[in-house]
């Protein structure tokens, strides 16, 4: 492994990064704009400029010659270096705009010609705030501009396609957008227009940027010049809450942020996991539907039972108590138990439980998959975030035939389901569940399956809840409330102070905002009602106990307690057939 | 782009819904023109350094490069659209809209900037009653301003239809010049020698042009700044 001198420090590198990516990961911060370890170095933003000298040797010999103290003679390069193009050697010695007067000026003054046709209309940018121009032009930039003419105007508000906004005058010409479509996505649509001052990125005339990726670009963009149709203009960066979780449209579980203010998710972005989705989402987790549904309000709807025939609102003991009254009123082969892929392990692991306690046979769950739709990267053509976590349970895909006939014929008294909708996914149609009393955890007010319910318990979705998921690929991973449900619960409370550090706070904060804030419960805290009315006690402090309890009892997940998942997720074992 | 200055520096976007502007039994190439890219293909390591050459072709072909006509060098070369329309507008020896017959190149980089290409500019503007960009009415002359063309030397100087340059301009030259195109006489190609260099090659030696010529340091009151 080479060594090489930053600054005077000596510390060993890895040596087959270039020597940006070497500094950023010993924790020495150098300017840069266009380097993205994803994609290749065209070195054109000119930022990360720093002094290299090689130690000098002996033509004859091949030794390093040294200096009267004995200290390596180095020969310096001429010309500040662009350091995300320098390949690493043994005996490197790097200067940053730390020690070199040179490389600071140099930064100082790539940065004021990247400023000369910028529009700096910071008050009204989306970027303000997560800037890198506007952050490295306050740390590396001189004070003001010498540039005093008119500067150049180019296009705003340019659809490129139908997700992204392209305004190319603040564009800085990093080339990080067509590297990503040439490089990344491979649709390549995107090319840079024209030459000099006069150029922006833009796609070919008569071309739309519809990169089932495309939205990427918008976090890649070191400057406001593209942004998203959806968001731009509703939230600023510093007034939203970040919670570090995952996606939940697919069964890949790419890792994301959920950004919030006022408890209404603002932006779904991209959060690094190398192991899953590096530091991409597909669009189809981020557009406005995908966390729009986060931010139904359902205040009327809290929990519900079917009285004359209509939807009646009852407190939580009632409703609760309502559904274990259906599940003792019929004997235990009346009952079927739907578990569901959208739900959490430990929601899951708790109905089966239950199940078990009753006596009836184990859940079942609703495939949702849809052939065609994946595409062997980000998007799977399971629509579900958690089959495999289901499988590892023990809680197979539904016989929608069989299922069916058994409904139709009578057998099937009383139907518990967990958080999914059996008429909308073509299980049943509402009318053949109208002699079957329906028990459902449902999201939000466009469950189809609610004409049909008898108790209806509004869960928590994946925003505010707490627990765990698998994968497709067997990567068990954890979900962090962002949002504030409207039940006060310890639990949450803690996780959501942990999970939202930065802009959360205490009710007595003066940014305090209880509006949006929706009344219903995470599975973990409806199901121990439920049993407890069924003389099933579960004595578990919250998710995380679960989950251990979990991990202890099933081979099949192994080693995935909270702390080991932990923000990039725990790799289960496979387990063959069953899964 | 047209209308592009210094004064009103607005870049604008290109017609994102463009017209076809060939005619749809036009828009192809010959099997020869077919080969032809086949061989250029063969001669770099990768398609896309073949775009410029194609490119080349298709605008000898088809006087322009419209969209269709990126697309089509693009489908010939098995390269994404947006690679050659990126390589297309760089250049603006590739003509993205309809010129006119002779096209003045008024180069207004750095050294041609100093000794006074933007009076030469001005200058072929009023005579012509065209802004830079446009083209005159009878679809004669089209004057564009474009980055260095690489003769700092003979500045300040321009470049006729892609070919010819004219070198050391003075008002006379640029009167001369259009009286001849007017004429449809392209100026010759010329070749400048620097006097020192002159000096010791006693004269300029190239045998294999019709025009030599030497550089000379205009006198004060006829420069253009």
């Amino acid at each position: 492994m080479p060594t090489i001198t930053i600054d005077g420090q000596t510390i060993e590198v890895s040596g087959d990064k270039p020597l940006l990516q070497e500094c950023l990961n010993q924790g020495v911060e150098l300017p840069h704009f266009c380097y993205h370890p994803a994609m290749s170095a065209p070195a054109n933003c000119r930022q990360c400029m720093v002094e290299v000298g090689t130690p000098l040797r002996d033509r004859e010999t091949g030794e390093i010659k040294t200096d009267a103290n004995g200290d390596p003679e180095i020969q310096w390069l001429p010309k500040l270096q662009t350091s995300c193009t320098v390949q690493v050697s043994d005996g490197m010695v790097v200067k940053t705009h730390r020690t070199s007067e040179k490389a600071k000026r140099g930064q100082r003054d790539t940065m004021e010609f990247l400023l000369i046709n910028h529009p700096l209309d910071c008050p009204i940018c989306d970027q303000a705030g997560k800037c890198p121009l506007q952050i490295q032009s306050y740390k590396y930039g001189s004070e003001g501009s010498r540039f005093e003419f008119r500067k150049v105007h180019k296009p705003k508000r340019v659809k490129l396609g139908p997700r992204v906004m392209l305004d190319a005058e603040r564009c800085i010409n990093c080339t990080r957008c067509t590297r990503f479509t040439d490089e990344v996505s491979g649709s390549c649509q995107l090319t840079i227009n024209q030459r000099g001052v006069k150029n922006y990125p833009i796609t070919g005339p008569g071309e739309t940027f519809d990169d089932a990726y495309s939205m990427n670009t918008i976090d890649i963009c070191p400057v406001g010049a593209l942004t998203s149709t959806e968001s731009r203009f509703k939230a600023r960066a510093w007034e939203m809450s970040r919670t570090p979780s995952i996606t939940t449209i697919n069964a890949k579980g790419s890792n994301c942020y959920y950004m919030v203010r006022d408890n209404l998710i603002m932006e779904v972005v991209p959060r690094q996991n190398i192991e899953v989705n590096e530091y991409w989402l597909p669009d189809e987790e981020r557009v406005g539907w995908a966390y729009e549904r986060f931010n139904d309000e359902r205040p009327e709807h809290g929990p519900e039972i079917r009285v004359d025939d209509e939807l009646t609102p009852v407190s939580w003991d009632r409703a609760t108590d309502a559904a274990s009254n259906a599940l003792s009123s019929v004997s235990s082969d009346a009952v079927f138990f739907l578990g569901s892929a959208h739900a959490t392990v430990e929601d899951n692991y708790l109905l089966s439980r239950i199940a078990e306690h009753v006596g009836a046979e184990a859940p079942k769950y609703i495939p949702h998959v849809e052939p065609g739709h994946g595409d062997d990267w980000l998007r799977t053509d399971d629509r579900t975030p958690n089959a495999q976590g289901c499988e590892r349970l023990g809680i197979h895909p539904v016989d929608a035939e069989v299922l069916r006939s058994r409904v139709r014929s009578g057998e099937i008294k009383v139907l518990y389901v967990l958080e999914d909708d059996p008429v909308a996914s073509g299980l049943f149609t509402a009318e053949e569940l109208e002699d079957v009393v329906v028990v459902m955890h449902y999201y939000n007010t466009t469950n189809k399956t609610l004409a049909a319910t008898d108790v209806a318990l509004p869960a928590a979705m994946v925003v505010e809840t707490i627990g765990t998921y698998v994968n497709e690929e067997g990567r068990a991973q954890r979900v962090r409330p962002a949002k504030v449900i409207k039940e006060v619960n310890r639990t949450l409370m803690m996780a959501t102070g942990k999970s939202r550090t930065d802009m959360h706070g205490t009710p007595f904060d003066r940014w305090h905002n209880e509006s949006h804030q929706v009344d219903c419960l995470p599975g973990w805290e409806i199901l121990p009602k439920v049993a407890a009315h069924l003389g099933l006690e579960f004595e578990f402090s919250g998710p995380k106990a679960i989950m251990l309890e979990v991990t202890e009892q099933n081979p099949a997940f192994h080693g995935a307690t909270y702390e080991a998942m932990g923000l990039q997720g725990h790799r289960l074992e496979d387990v063959g057939e069953t899964v | 782009m047209s209308e592009f200055n210094i004064k009103k520096p607005v870049v604008p976007l290109p017609d994102m819904d463009p017209e076809p502007q060939i005619p749809e039994d036009e828009l192809f190439f010959t099997e020869e023109e077919l080969e032809q890219i086949e061989r250029y293909k063969e001669k770099y390591p990768t398609n896309r350094s073949a775009v410029m050459p194609a490119l080349w072709m298709a605008q000898q072909k088809f006087g322009f490069l419209p969209p269709e006509v990126m697309q089509l060098v693009a489908d010939a070369l098995d390269l994404p659209y947006a690679h050659v329309f990126g390589a297309a507008t760089f250049y603006t020896q590739y003509y993205k809209e309809k010129k006119g017959t002779y096209v003045l190149d008024v180069c207004c980089s750095f050294s041609c900037q100093a000794c006074g290409s933007y009076d030469v500019l001005d200058y072929l503007e009023e005579k012509l009653g065209i802004h830079a960009g446009e083209t005159t009415e009878d679809g004669r002359f089209t004057i564009q301003e474009v980055e260095c063309l690489g003769s700092c030397g003979t500045a300040p100087m321009l470049q006729v239809t892609n070919g010819p340059y004219v070198h050391n301009l003075t008002e006379e030259k640029l009167d001369q010049l259009i009286e001849d195109l007017r004429n449809d006489k392209m100026p010759p190609f010329t070749s400048v020698t620097l006097p020192q260099d002159e000096d010791e090659m006693e004269g300029n030696r190239r045998s294999d042009v019709e025009h030599t010529d030497t550089y000379q340091t205009p006198p004060e009151t006829k420069r253009w700044i």
